[in-house]
């Protein structure tokens, strides 16, 4: 025996011993649990991840850049294009700050409008989470249901102004005069399509009896609550350090919800509550979305009971000048905060537009909640999460 | 900047007041109130200590960013007075509270020849992207942050494409084809054969 095969063999009964030596695995960025174009590095030892880098921009359209292009009225076509899932949201913020920055104020009828379709928007964006998330834990049935009752919403948003993603039905000073345009100057002005409350009415009181089947079909779903319980905990200070708003925020027991706390639209005058989770888990992240999709038909009744007759529109130029200014205006996305701050110096178009979109800041957490997970688990945390490319790409 | 609202001499609304008391605790260099966003005026090498500082009663970080203040504009509209302006950037960081409906953006100016500050990711976690984001676009440095990699851009691409100097590529390629009032329709600026 020679000493070569000494080695040799010492060192097959090194590797005999079990290891498991970093390995880097690549996810995405084409993987279906990524919710489009994200690319995960990650360091894993075995099943538990070491560390993990995201990486972003595949979808990268530059919109800070091109609004420095656009006027102010062709601006908001371009932003309900950023979170998709619900693009009137992404109008709403936009349009108040420059609504302040031009001394406009929008009729109370319009600003009614808004929030009605901001709720539909909200309840369709959280509806797609209902199908997404189950889906991704492995169960597939509530696909259906909360596709097909997206669909009703997206039909109602599509009634009014046209576009079942991208509404774009936003003016400064009030909406676009609904169903066919025309002008608002004409004695007979136009406004929503007829039988729109009705409609809309009965979508809420379908969606409250499909809520109830969703529960038992996955709320309470013993394998969805093993897979999601006491799963990527986020404490309420780390969400705060990391940006996080809406539903993940509040999941971690931070009551925010910019409804409340800096009331905009006509979101004082209705009744509904703030749902607030416990522990921050997966778990209370998902309860959150299913809590609030009932609030939102709360608010959607009210505003129907309340909402006065009147112009859709107020007085505005023709050519929209904003006055020199910079103004930062936010609203309460159904993902969290989204908040535009516009640098005017006295054009058409702004000088400077900072997009603050709220999925961004909400996967800013993933390096650090990822950390120590289970790669199962990793697919759990990031679906909880409820972000969309898009709007984490501008 | 630092001269704070002196624009009307009537009795600062409430707003005001409590921007000014925030700007005198943090002792910040001043505090502007426009249209009910507060910006606080910080001095450079004052920014990290001045937003830890703040985070005690305005907990959430909102956002970080940059504005480049420029003459030298390639595409869209340029500031109202060029010839006043003084060019630099300006560093913005939001916070705000989770009590109230209170908020800050907080300010600094940095010159267009060091365009370096201090970072905010080491104590802040979720500034890091951010950071990134600012780095890769108007092309200032955020020391102490060790991971400014490119965030949104390609590794391999060159310039920063906020910079009010920088070309918008798709322009250069292909004239804007919509409505005249954005900008003028090749055909009519020049001789009818663009």
């Amino acid at each position: 025996m020679t000493s070569l095969d000494m080695i040799h063999r010492s060192e097959a009964a090194v590797s005999v011993e079990l290891q498991t030596p970093d390995m880097t695995l690549n996810i995405g960025p084409q993987h279906p649990s990524t919710h489009g174009v994200l690319r995960l590095v990650a360091k894993v030892d075995g099943e538990r991840i070491q560390d993990v880098e995201p990486v972003i921009g595949y979808m990268h359209r530059g919109y800070e850049k091109l609004s420095e292009v656009r006027t102010y009225a062709q601006i908001t076509a371009l932003v309900n294009r950023i979170d998709w899932v619900s693009g009137f949201a992404n109008e709403v913020p936009f349009i108040i700050g420059l609504e302040k920055l031009m001394g406009v104020e929008a009729p109370e009828r319009a600003q009614w409008i808004r929030v009605i379709l901001s709720e539909l928007a909200r309840i369709s964006s959280h509806l797609v989470f209902m199908a997404s998330y189950p889906l991704e834990l492995g169960g597939t049935t509530p696909l259906m249901f909360a596709l097909r009752e997206r669909e009703y919403i997206l039909e109602l948003i599509e009634e009014v102004t046209g576009g079942r993603f991208h509404p774009n039905f936003n003016r400064v000073g009030g909406v676009k005069p609904a169903y066919g345009g025309g002008s608002t100057t004409k004695k007979q002005s136009m406004d929503l399509p007829q039988g729109f409350f009705q409609r809309t009415s009965d979508a809420m009181d379908r969606m409250d009896t499909i809520l109830d089947q969703l529960s038992e079909l996955a709320t309470g779903n013993e394998i969805i609550k093993m897979r999601t319980v006491d799963v990527g905990v986020i404490p309420g200070d780390k969400a705060l350090e990391y940006g996080l708003t809406g539903p993940n925020l509040r999941a971690s027991g931070v009551g925010y919800d910019l409804r409340k706390a800096d009331p905009y639209l006509t979101y004082d005058q209705v009744e509904f509550d703030v749902p607030v989770g416990r522990d921050g888990d997966c778990y209370d992240r998902y309860m959150m979305r299913f809590l609030e999709i009932r609030e939102s038909s709360k608010i959607v009744r009210q505003a129907i009971d309340k909402i006065p007759s009147g112009p859709l529109q107020a007085k505005v130029p023709r050519v929209l000048k904003a006055p020199a200014g910079q103004v930062y205006s936010r609203a309460e996305n159904p993902k969290g905060e989204f908040g535009y701050f516009i640098v005017s110096e006295g054009g058409k178009m702004p000088y400077r537009l900072k997009i603050r979109s709220t999925s961004f800041s909400n996967l800013t957490i993933l390096p650090w909640v990822l950390q120590g997970q289970l790669i199962p688990d990793l697919v759990a945390i990031m679906g909880s999460l409820d972000f969309v490319l898009g709007d984490v790409d501008r | 900047m630092s001269d704070a609202p002196d624009t009307t001499a009537v009795e600062p609304n409430p707003l005001e007041k409590w921007a000014i008391s925030l700007a005198d605790r943090l002792q910040a260099e001043g505090a502007i109130v426009e249209f009910d966003t507060v910006r606080i005026a910080v001095a450079r090498d004052q920014w990290v200590e001045t937003i830890i500082a703040a985070r005690e009663e305005l907990e959430l970080f909102s956002w970080l960013s940059a504005i480049d203040w420029s003459k030298d504009v390639a595409v869209g509209e340029g500031v109202a007075e060029p010839d006043e302006l003084v060019e630099r950037f300006e560093v913005l960081c939001r916070l705000s509270s989770v009590q109230s409906d209170a908020g800050a953006i907080f300010v600094t100016t940095l010159s267009k020849d060091d365009p370096s500050i201090g970072s905010l990711a080491p104590h802040i976690g979720g500034a890091e992207w951010h950071e990134r984001e600012a780095h890769e676009m108007f092309g200032i440095d955020f020391i102490g942050n060790t991971n400014l990699i490119p965030l949104y851009l390609p590794d391999d691409f060159e310039g920063n494409p906020l910079l009010k100097s920088y070309p918008l590529i798709s322009r250069e390629v292909k004239p804007w084809p919509g409505d005249v009032d954005v900008e003028a329709m090749p055909a009519k600026d020049e001789d009818g054969d663009a």
